[in-house]
């Protein structure tokens, strides 16, 4: 299509008729009304350089605040110069999903199931240390590597969890049965804020004192838990959508029942409900922030208690912003390659 | 006679009892806060001058200073203190299952939750109170000054009805505007459409800050309510309260006796005061009596400073809250703060 008749489709399309012409111009118009002080109040009046909130123009974005943050708002209270730890784990995990993703067809299954051996235990050695690397307690974590941590950790419960107890949901035997429909209708009927408080205030007092299970321990588990029965409800309807023959027919070529399900029947199965855990991912990246309301500063959390400071009182716009758009950011790339993912298996 | 050996036998019985409170009762917390090496503190996730981790993840503010001193008299060193920010709602449940020693939060004392809670406030470190902000050049003095004005409010919230009732009572013509949210409130007394503007002191002087001109805005000392904060402990381990009070008490009495971080040296091998000696361990054995070393006292003065100092630098003068001592003055100054004597 070349440019001229691109651009009078675009006329067509937003002033075809009096009434789209005129929908369109209210549209523009809010658009602008609602777009031009933003940019003048992030861009044109921002403040980009300087040290101190005195640098900062009234009126306009304060970005040194940020930038005299931007630690805190990546690692939390993570020691200074033990961050390196941090990046490294970052490094590994972008690494380890990238080799996975584009190692040949044939490989993919086997150097998949070994990142998932190797990168969770790695990854929470990294950060918190022992065998040599020096012991950094959960409560000083925080920032956007506590956000990714939980939101990974806790779906690293989830997906597995989720598939088996949707399978269990179409078991034919009946106490699996029962008992998957039990776990899934209880995770799905408690409010995630409640499963958090539950985790963080009541575990500990049942619990005797000398077992501690660590507070972001029990969130992640908590998180965990709730997601999966979540995920087991989007992996249904994948394996519901499946006719019937697949599983048939499998059975017929004396494939038992692990064998039909995991070389047959989930495969297809995951590929239809991908957008369907996509949301419930993106939907648990955006519920982390709920564990702020037991003190576990994740990005949002550290955004808040960075307002406190008496130096940058006052930066609320700038801190929500700023933590705004990294979440956005995050959920939009999810989202856009979980598109290219549903491309390339042309669903 | 028989009343002779009667009274002797009495005095006996009193003399053992005596000699059985002098040695100590046993203190788990204390026992596990030394085997820790550090004290676990319960603070407030983010309170601007009261409690907040700085650029460099540092802990600092009024609540968090007597977490350090508490350290510093118990360990030896301010800096062995682990800090739990906890949430409005998990302060309590995060002492009462024991996962911080004390808990030092901005938490107003009252007596349902002394009652109920089971937990102990031992004293006051800050006397909060609702009070005003109003324009310097308005040049009012107290509440009662505001007759004529008017106020903007938060609708609905316990400061609307608080100040009304207050006002009510007195007789006084004062415009309460209401507002839906705070943030419109103080933008709206910001802009000038009202007098002054209600909340607690604490508060105040983080809002303060964040007006166009703090300078131009002053905050009435005298509040029209009580609302007193201070460190909070579970029940139980009653010498454990002890500390947790007097190292409070120690904090303002050094103030009282004008021991600071400066001349704690100084005061400790030079003054004739004998309270001073006591409190800095120079006679008396008093920190012995709780379980800890004599230079309990010392080492908080020396490490944090007295109460004073720490106000100055977190929420005073010396920060860029700037709030007046008022109420938080020591009580021969004309405020509440006080302290029973070392003795």
């Amino acid at each position: 299509m070349n440019r001229s008749s691109s651009l009078s489709l675009w006329r067509e399309r937003l002033f075809g008729t009096p009434f789209t012409g005129f929908v369109s111009v209210v549209l523009f118009v809010l658009i602008a009304w609602i777009a031009i002080p933003l940019i003048r109040w992030a861009v044109i009046d921002a403040t980009w350089v300087g040290s101190t909130r005195a640098d900062c123009v009234p009126g306009g974005a304060c970005w040194v605040f940020i930038r005299a943050r931007f630690g805190q708002f990546m690692y939390g209270l993570y020691p200074v110069d033990q961050r390196w730890r941090v990046d490294i784990a970052g490094i590994a995990f972008v690494l380890g999903i990238a080799s996975v993703i584009l190692a040949p067809q044939r490989l993919k299954l086997k150097l998949g199931l070994v990142m998932l051996v190797i990168l969770p235990p790695l990854g929470i050695w990294l950060l918190s240390g022992g065998f040599g690397l020096r012991y950094v307690e959960t409560r000083e974590w925080g920032g956007l590597t506590l956000t990714l941590f939980i939101s990974i950790y806790s779906s690293l419960i989830a997906i597995p969890l989720g598939i088996l107890f949707a399978l269990g949901r179409q078991s034919e035997l009946r106490i699996i049965r029962l008992i998957s429909v039990i776990f899934i209708e209880f995770w799905r009927g408690v409010p995630i804020i409640a499963v958090i408080f539950l985790a963080s205030l009541l575990l500990p007092l049942i619990l005797p004192g000398g077992i501690g299970i660590d507070r972001l321990a029990r969130a992640v588990i908590g998180l965990g838990f709730v997601i999966a029965a979540y995920m087991a409800e989007a992996v249904r309807g994948g394996l519901q959508a499946l006719p019937r023959g697949q599983r048939e027919a499998a059975t017929a070529l004396g494939l038992n029942y692990w064998k039909a399900t995991g070389l047959i029947v989930l495969p297809q199965a995951l590929r239809i409900s991908l957008p369907a855990m996509t949301n419930e991912f993106i939907a648990l990246i955006k519920n982390t922030t709920l564990v702020l309301v037991v003190s576990i500063l994740d990005l949002l959390g550290i955004a808040q208690a960075s307002l406190a400071d008496p130096n940058w009182v006052g930066m609320n716009m700038e801190a929500y912003a700023f933590s705004g758009a990294i979440y956005w950011l995050i959920c939009f790339a999810l989202s856009r390659w979980s598109r290219s993912l549903e491309k390339r298996r042309r669903l | 006679m028989t009343f002779r050996i009667l009274g002797a036998v009495v005095l006996l019985a009193a003399g053992a009892s005596v000699a059985q409170a002098q040695q100590l009762a046993p203190s788990p917390t204390l026992d596990a806060v030394k085997a820790r090496g550090n004290l676990e503190c319960g603070v407030h996730l983010g309170l601007p001058g009261f409690s907040f981790a700085n650029d460099k993840g540092e802990w600092s503010g009024l609540d968090v200073d007597y977490c350090k001193a508490l350290a510093a008299a118990v360990l030896g060193d301010a800096n062995k203190v682990k800090y739990t920010p906890t949430s409005v709602q998990q302060r309590w449940p995060i002492l009462q299952s024991g996962q911080v020693d004390v808990l030092s939060r901005n938490s107003t004392i009252t007596f349902s939750r002394n009652a109920t809670l089971g937990l102990n406030f031992q004293g006051i470190n800050f006397y909060e109170g609702q009070t005003f902000i109003v324009r310097k050049s308005a040049g009012v003095k107290d509440a009662a000054g505001l007759d004529g004005a008017s106020v903007c409010v938060a609708a609905g919230s316990t400061e609307e009805k608080n100040a009304a009732d207050w006002f009510r009572e007195r007789n006084l013509k004062v415009t309460i505007t209401n507002f839906q949210k705070n943030d419109d409130a103080i933008a709206a007394y910001d802009a000038g459409r009202c007098d002054a503007y209600t909340a607690g002191v604490g508060a105040l002087a983080g809002q303060r800050a964040k007006l166009k001109n703090p300078d131009d805005h002053v905050i009435l000392t005298q509040p029209i309510s009580n609302d007193p904060q201070g460190p909070v402990t579970r029940w139980g381990d009653e010498r454990w309260q002890l500390i947790v009070r007097w190292v409070l008490n120690g904090t303002i009495a050094a103030e009282m006796l004008g021991v600071t971080s400066k001349n704690v040296d100084e005061m400790k091998a030079n003054s004739k005061n004998t309270e001073v000696r006591r409190l800095l361990g120079a006679e008396g054995g008093f920190g012995a009596m709780m379980g800890l070393s004599n230079d309990w006292m010392y080492n908080a003065i020396k490490q944090v400073g007295n109460y004073g100092e720490s106000y100055e630098r977190n929420v005073g003068m010396g920060s860029s809250l700037k709030l007046e001592r008022g109420q938080n003055q020591l009580w021969t100054k004309g405020g509440l703060l006080f302290t029973p004597p070392f003795q």
